[in-house]
């Protein structure tokens, strides 16, 4: 019996290590550059990081990050200057681009349909609205200096909040010894990315027992009109609150969105404020192929490339040299 | 509680400690621990059905002592005949009555009448009742036919009864086989425990990777069958052949492998079926424990084929549809067993169903012949053809799937519903089927490499596939807990 529950922990043992070493040569793990807030209140990336971001279980998609001493995934560094035509393009982990090289980004497609034009790429996975306006706002020497202003803006997840505070407490835990422990241990980080691990957490949490069984496909919760009307009505005012709180040039500040996914109430607000709106469903809607990954909600190349001529005619149309 | 479950992995370390530390010492403390382990096990689905278990357990085992000391007189039938009136109607109100009263209506509606439907209870099918109440009916037969002396000890019956590694889907045990390894003092074994444990290995894989990854391009396939070509749902039934196996015999290796844990070796239930040279062989391979079970108490009982040719071809038809019933209430399972009937006929008037019961293919060479692909892949066919009925939800809907496959062939590369390369599902099949190949002489020894170093590769692989093809979305249920 002794010798059994040894040899099993022996082999146990044993075998991840082998898998730690198996993860380690295919590559199945994910880097995730380290985050931190800087003294402007800015969540981004470590200046510096290099690597490499996987996609799906089986490694189904590789791509190379590049952190720019501005703390974003780019091959730019943003110096901006009075002579050149900077752009800056805000968002989210679409912008942010881990689904791709750093070197055929979106910004990159873009100078490659424009003359001479630069493109700064601020995208950071999970920027909100107000995370976006509030590093406008922070980085206002900077910004003073590009002459565009384009903010990716996913209606339906962006605007939750009238108001950016710095989440101290979350940057704190992805700090922490023990993701840190996770982040070295690549079969840890590669099990926690594909779900493997949620049970455990579960455990963890005093939860493993009390959740409930989930089938394959669920549907989702429909809302009622009154409640897609309130829904809306607070994204309005969130978004009314940001641009009082951290201002908008409206001159030289457009919305990139997906007019499908965007309700009529807030098209309608930005064209009544001559809020400029550059729309990429055209684009979407007429593609005969699909625009993101197989295996992920992210743009896939063919999305990048439609991106990028939808906001490079935006940008040919009204270039102020 | 699940097998593939957070807290059977908690739950097996834990009995198995207790089991051969404190409770090691005395047989009856250790029985007392497998009901108390088994209750949990079966209660943390649902401990109301708790009371159904212990209700077979009590009166089959009260029948039993009854049909013993009434042997050779008309009483002792009439106990036996109690015994199956109680599980059969256990099976019956909690499995089939809505059936018969759908069935009934329907009936009557093409004689013009139209019924509603009152009668329809809202019941859950307590899960593994098939399995549990067949296991103590053939307590009871057994006695009937001298086959067995009743138990007096109701703990080790009600441990018998309640065996949480087989209690839910099986095997179907024959009370001369687990009865008497229960009622025995087990000693630990190093080799038994061992083989055990690769065992679960070997079958949570089989279940993880085969059947897990392969259960949304089925039902995708499934669901939406109106919408694509043939070749997709040919891919379609072929798969789910596969998933069916992997998810059921997958259930089997783990129950066979935690039972070894316990000191108790329960008997095969597949033997690698894919590679049977006909339908016949073919249930010799699938779910042995229940074809042996109808084929002790169900086909000998009517005569076998001891009747002459015409009667034999009636019990066969008999035991195919009550067999495919068993499965469900469900038109298209009693469809699926009297194809099966028809496969297994013609073999049978051949003289041929028992021509591989004790022999595999290749039996003595590395490759097989050409005319045992012919036939593997023909058995392959037959038995892929029939499962498209245990698949479908009605038989409207198996018809209609082959109609599609008949009536409009074409071709069209299928994408998989999450968008995942289906190259990596084929070349999964391909290696888990040669695999198989390797290893066909032993079913209850997965990895029977001499090299050590050999032994550990594989376990490795084994878990890292179990990684790469790990689907947080897919329900994790084993597809034969609905029996």
């Amino acid at each position: 019996m002794k010798k059994f529950i040894l040899k099993s922990l022996l082999y146990v043992f044993l075998i991840l290590l082998a898998l730690e070493g198996l993860v380690r040569v295919l590559h199945l793990y994910t880097e995730d550059p380290p985050r931190y807030i800087d003294e402007y209140g800015v969540e981004k990336r470590v200046p510096g990081s290099t690597g490499y971001s996987v996609t799906g279980n089986r490694n189904q998609n590789l791509s190379k990050f590049r952190i720019n001493k501005d703390g974003f995934n780019s091959k730019n560094e943003f110096n901006p200057t009075e002579k050149g035509y900077e752009v800056a393009l805000i968002g989210d982990s679409f912008i942010e681009g881990f689904h791709q090289d750093y070197h055929i980004s979106t910004g990159e497609k873009i100078e490659e349909r424009t003359n001479h034009i630069r493109v700064y790429e601020y995208g950071y996975a999970g920027y909100d609205l107000a995370n976006q306006m509030h590093l406008i706002n922070a980085y206002k020497d900077q910004f003073s200096l590009i002459d565009k202003i384009i903010i990716y803006l996913n209606y339906e997840s962006d605007l939750s909040r009238g108001e950016y505070r710095p989440n101290h407490d979350r940057i704190r835990m992805l700090n922490s010894t023990i993701f840190k422990i996770r982040d070295n241990i690549k079969l840890l980080a590669y099990g926690s990315k594909i779900g493997v691990l949620e049970s455990f957490k579960r455990l963890a949490q005093g939860k493993a027992f009390n959740e409930p069984k989930k089938g394959y496909q669920e549907n989702d919760v429909k809302l009622s009109q009154e409640e897609i009307n309130n829904q809306d009505r607070n994204r309005l005012d969130n978004f009314k609150n940001l641009i009082s709180l951290y201002g908008f040039d409206k001159n030289k500040t457009a919305i990139l969105l997906d007019s499908r996914k965007t309700s009529e109430n807030f098209l309608k607000y930005c064209k009544n404020e001559s809020i400029e709106v550059i729309d990429f469903a055209p684009a979407f809607k007429a593609s005969t192929k699909s625009t993101t990954l197989i295996y992920d909600h992210h743009w896939n190349e063919h999305g990048r490339n439609l991106i990028a001529d939808t906001v490079a005619n935006y940008l040919k149309n009204n270039r102020a040299d | 509680m699940l097998f593939n479950s957070i807290e059977f992995l908690i739950f097996l370390p834990l009995v198995f400690i207790l089991y051969w530390t404190v409770f090691k010492r005395n047989l009856k403390v250790q029985n007392i621990l497998i009901i108390v382990a088994s209750y949990i096990f079966y209660g943390w689905w649902d401990w109301r059905f708790l009371i159904l278990i212990i209700l077979s357990t009590l009166v089959d085992f009260y029948v039993g002592q009854k049909i013993y000391k009434n042997l050779g007189q008309k009483k002792a039938r009439y106990w036996l005949w109690a015994s199956m009136a109680f599980n059969l109607s256990l099976l019956g109100f909690f499995k089939y009555f809505n059936f018969f009263v759908d069935s009934f209506i329907d009936m009557w509606s093409l004689f013009g009448y139209n019924m509603k439907s009152t009668w329809t209870l809202r019941v859950i099918l307590p899960v593994g009742i098939s399995f549990y109440t067949f296991q103590t009916m053939s307590y009871s037969f057994d006695v009937y036919y001298k086959k067995l002396k009743p138990t007096k000890d109701l703990v080790a019956f009600t441990a018998f009864v309640a065996f949480f590694p087989q209690l839910v889907a099986g095997p179907i045990e024959r009370a001369s086989n687990l009865l008497h390894q229960i009622s025995t003092k087990r000693v630990f074994s190093y080799e038994q425990a061992s083989s055990g444990i690769k065992l679960i290995l070997w079958g949570f894989f089989k279940k993880l990777v085969i059947a897990d990854a392969l259960a949304p391009i089925v039902d995708d396939i499934f669901q939406n069958y109106n919408d694509y070509s043939a070749s997709t749902l040919i891919l379609g039934v072929c798969l789910f052949s596969f998933q069916v196996y992997g998810d059921f015999s997958g259930y089997t290796d783990i129950a066979l492998g935690t039972a070894k844990l316990m000191g108790v070796e329960l008997m095969s239930n597949f033997k690698f079926p894919n590679f049977s040279r006909n339908v016949a062989e073919y249930w010799q391979r699938w779910h042995i424990s229940l074809s042996t079970w109808f084929r002790h108490y169900l086909y000998i009982p009517l005569g076998g084929n001891r009747v002459g040719k015409l009667l034999s071809i009636r019990n066969i038809i008999i035991i195919f549809v009550v067999s495919g019933f068993w499965h469900g209430a469900n038109w298209t399972f009693i469809f699926w067993g009297g194809l099966h009937a028809l496969f297994y006929i013609p073999i049978f008037l051949m003289g041929r169903n028992r021509i591989y019961s004790d022999n595999i293919i290749a039996e003595n060479s590395w490759f097989p012949s050409l005319k045992e692909i012919g036939q593997v892949a023909l058995t392959f066919i037959l038995v892929t053809f029939s499962r498209i009925f245990f698949r479908s939800p009605t038989l409207n809907d198996s018809f209609a799937y082959i109609d599609r496959i008949v009536s409009d062939f074409s071709y069209s590369p299928y994408v998989h519903p999450m968008g995942y390369r289906m190259i990596d599902f084929y070349l999964l099949i391909g290696l888990f089927t040669f695999y198989e190949y390797i290893i066909r002489k032993d079913e209850r020894n997965p990895f029977k490499f001499k090299s050590r170093y050999i032994r550990f590769c594989i376990y490795s692989i084994l878990i890292l596939l179990m990684l790469l093809f790990y689907d947080d979305g897919v329900n994790r249920s084993f597809i034969y807990f609905q029996f």
